[in-house]
């Protein structure tokens, strides 16, 4: 995209209203290290989020409450007991892209290799939009497609709602890439909840080998009610994902992306298991 | 053709006024304004060589909108040190060999130089995490990762 002006808001009211009048040719950029990837045919008048308040993570009961426009770095550097993004910020492109980039900009508009839907799938976040009225959109609904279908002129991605994990609980994560900094070639996370030895509940989902984000049911559908272990996710994740439809690219087939996808959604399982059951972290 | 809009950056301590147009990035409003150490790579946030410290934080410069470094501190190459006064991290990557063709160094440096800001004494892991940006094809890292031990391990030795 190519910015042919710029408005800098100094309240979420004023940023609305800017929006709105700007329609369709108007662009809310927090860090804008995404467009890079776009085309710059398309001309867009940016409306600068930074000024906001959309900025913090903030502990609220049960869930952790991110602001839209936090950059991914401070959710690399926040430790606390039931925060599990860090591990999914830290493993994204470089430092200096994740100084700037902000979460709500690696979700907003969905790019292929994006880590950040396929998190929160598995945890089953809320985005709380801000339209005429504030609303919650779970996870699932947000990104069946582009999220820009569920965006009127005006409306703006605040915050995103994920879960604190407690006892029982653990989050799972995956992403291989060719080099450190690379695109991810597939992107796994599970969160499990578990009872003695058997799962109790559990939220699988994989990215970027496959054409969009998505949960994998039939995986998760294999391991509630059973005794979990890690021969048992192999199988699961085996099974479950025969019937996916994988991407070719970087010089591999679908059929190897289709087995490191396996792969990646049995050790993303393993690992939340691993961590539901108190092990090490 | 856009308008353009006056922003405020305040460059190694000096604030400066400049007139940019929406899609400029950072920079080349830096390099326009003499600050040529700022170096030029890929322009598409990947090898690292045009990164600057922006409030403190690495940012790639060739994927910055200028407009977004309103009012921020900026500090570039130019503020670290000269041929006369290196800066400790440019004595110690002269030092240990660590300076082949040159280009991705300025980069690198900024990129140590906000590290131990942040972190004054860094883990190998702390570096892996904050140095993953900034590419460099002629040393393979081994010498600079050498002269960054180096100097970790001088201020832990010149500590009262």
């Amino acid at each position: 995209m190519r910015i042919t002006d710029f408005h800098r808001p100094g309240s979420l009211q004023e940023a609305r209203a800017i929006l709105k009048r700007l329609g369709p040719g108007g662009l809310p950029v927090a860090g804008g290290t995404s467009l890079v990837f776009t085309s710059e045919k398309d001309e867009k008048v940016a409306v600068d989020i930074n000024r906001l308040g959309l900025e913090g993570i903030r502990r609220v009961n049960d869930e952790f409450h991110i602001g839209a426009a936090t950059r991914l770095v401070a959710l690399q550097k926040h430790h606390e007991a039931g925060w599990v993004l860090d591990r999914v910020a830290v493993h994204l492109a470089s430092q200096q892209i994740r100084n700037m980039s902000t979460l709500g900009g690696n979700i907003a508009r969905v790019f292929p290799w994006a880590d950040f839907p396929v998190a929160l799938l598995a945890l089953g976040a809320v985005m709380v939009v801000m339209g005429d009225a504030e609303r919650g959109i779970p996870a699932d609904e947000f990104f069946s497609s582009q999220p820009a279908r569920l965006f009127q002129s005006g409306d703006l991605l605040a915050a995103v709602k994920i879960p604190a994990l407690g006892a029982g609980q653990g989050f799972g994560y995956s992403k291989q890439t060719q080099t450190s900094m690379g695109f991810s070639l597939v992107t796994a996370a599970a969160m499990l909840e578990v009872d003695g030895s058997t799962v109790k509940s559990a939220r699988v989902a994989v990215g970027a080998g496959v054409p969009f984000p998505c949960r994998v049911a039939a995986v998760e559908q294999a391991i509630i009610g059973k005794r979990g272990n890690e021969q048992a996710f192999k199988d699961a994740a085996a099974a479950g994902m025969a019937g996916l439809k994988f991407k070719s690219g970087a010089d591999m087939s679908e059929e190897f992306i289709g087995h490191l996808a396996q792969v990646a959604v049995a050790d993303a399982l393993t690992e939340a298991w691993t961590l539901a059951k108190g092990g090490p972290s | 053709m856009s308008a353009l809009k006056k922003i405020t950056l305040t460059i190694n301590g000096k604030k400066k006024e400049f007139e940019v147009a929406p899609h400029e990035k950072l920079v080349k409003l830096l390099r326009r304004a003499g600050y040529k150490g700022t170096k030029e790579g890929c322009d598409e946030g990947t090898c690292g060589a045009c990164t600057v410290i922006m409030d403190g934080k690495a940012v790639f410069s060739c994927i910055t909108f200028a407009f977004l470094a309103d009012g921020r501190d900026i500090q570039t190459i130019e503020g670290m040190g000269d041929f006369d006064k290196p800066h400790p991290l440019q004595s110690a990557l002269v030092e240990e060999g660590a300076v082949q063709c040159g280009y991705c160094i300025p980069g690198t440096i900024l990129s140590a130089e906000a590290l131990m800001k942040e972190i004054p004494e860094p883990t190998d892991e702390d570096i892996r995490t904050h140095m993953d940006g900034n590419f460099c094809r002629c040393t393979g890292y081994e010498k600079i990762w050498v002269a960054l031990r180096k100097v970790i391990a001088e201020k832990k030795s010149s500590k009262p």
